[in-house]
């Protein structure tokens, strides 16, 4: 490459080329590296995020994640095992607590569209599913709280086993509260904020309820 | 060219209305068919929205948050297509497979209010809305490069 030291452009030649813009919907480059990328990298990313949120639930701080990035498997797995795990508890349960499991599951989804529904008429600034999704996963510390109810009521049920459990429900249904309140709250206006919580506060309140009432047959 | 993601794009569909329809035969719990329908529905969800709908048609659809909250959904289409016939047959594939599912779960959406088996309405309407959510998506997605495509050869 000897010859190319010496090459120069003399100053009176026109540089010129040609700019196109693409018409259409411009897409930056990375979205096209994952519009290839293999199955197994999706279902990995999509993982780590749902266990990311699970994380950020146990540890309420003002993190971007579950408003960011939503997503509705956390709470799809929370109620599914909250539901499995309260069914076969009341006294009129015929063949296997069937309708209890889909009333756990309506009380669970409706209950979260009309709190999302309430923020937004109130003029909020999240929108609806990640308002669905930071309900959803705050419903975790309740989850716990029914494991432990149940492993509890495994030893017996008497009056030391139900104050154990009001204990641990009460605790849990403060971290739920709080929980989704640190996410929710900020996006309403300051004087708003209790018409807000208010909802919310019922919302987990008969979760906690049901949790605290059943007994095994 | 991906016999996997069409066998993995009709097989949860179908098998979640076999088991809808057949869940007498299978067992007697209301619970266990309940919560295998509903995974078999969620994985169809995620699967036909993340991964056949790119691998077969090369269409995909999305939710992002922005900085200041707001939200966009966005609906991207694959600029070149490429028309092979392997390729033309996985779209038919693609297209039927999400048509058709819509329609046979609101076909059971109405027997099951005429029938009055009222416990089986939340999951025949969780079926709907998530088989639909799909079917907008991609007509959407459809819709969108046919339109940018008009604006470039006019």
């Amino acid at each position: 490459f000897a010859g190319l030291a010496d090459v120069s452009i003399s100053e009176d030649i026109p540089v010129e080329g040609e700019i196109t813009v693409p018409v259409g919907s411009h897409s930056p480059d990375e979205d096209f590296s994952t519009l290839d990328e293999p199955v197994r990298d999706t279902i990995l990313r999509d993982l780590k995020a749902v266990g990311k949120k699970f994380v950020h639930v146990m540890y309420p701080k003002k993190s971007s994640a579950l408003l960011r990035d939503w997503d509705l498997w956390g709470p799809l797995v929370l109620c599914v095992s909250l539901a499995l795990m309260l069914q076969g508890g009341s006294a009129d349960s015929k063949d296997d607590g069937g309708p209890q499991f889909a009333e756990v599951f309506v009380v669970i989804w409706f209950g979260a569209v009309v709190i999302t529904l309430n923020s937004k008429l109130l003029g909020g600034t999240i929108s609806f599913f990640q308002s669905l999704c930071v309900l959803g996963y705050c419903v975790l510390p309740l989850t716990v709280a029914m494991l432990v109810c149940r492993l509890v009521l495994l030893a017996g049920a008497g009056t030391v086993s139900f104050i154990v459990r009001l204990i641990v429900v009460v605790a849990m249904f403060g971290w739920s509260t709080l929980a989704s309140t640190a996410f929710l709250a900020d996006s309403q206006p300051p004087n708003r904020k209790a018409l807000v919580v208010y909802p919310i506060f019922l919302f987990y309140f008969v979760i906690s309820w049901m949790i605290l009432t059943f007994t095994p047959q | 060219r991906h016999p996997l993601a069409t066998f993995f794009h009709l097989f949860f569909r179908v098998s979640a209305i076999i088991t809808y329809l057949l869940c007498d035969w299978f067992s007697n719990s209301f619970v266990a068919c309940f919560v295998t329908i509903l995974l078999l529905l969620s994985f169809d969800f995620w699967s036909v929205k993340n991964v056949t709908g790119r691998l077969l048609v090369g269409l995909r659809w999305w939710n992002q948050i922005d900085e200041d909250g707001k939200s966009h959904w966005v609906f991207e289409a694959k600029r070149v297509p490429t028309i092979a016939a392997s390729t033309e047959a996985e779209a038919r594939i693609f297209w039927l497979g999400l048509i058709i599912c819509p329609v046979i779960w609101t076909v059971f959406l109405f027997s099951t209010l005429f029938s009055l088996k009222l416990k089986w309405l939340a999951l025949v309407i969780a079926g709907i809305s998530l088989q639909t959510a799909n079917l907008y998506g991609y007509i959407h997605c459809k819709l969108g490069r046919q339109k940018s495509t008009s604006r470039v050869t006019s």
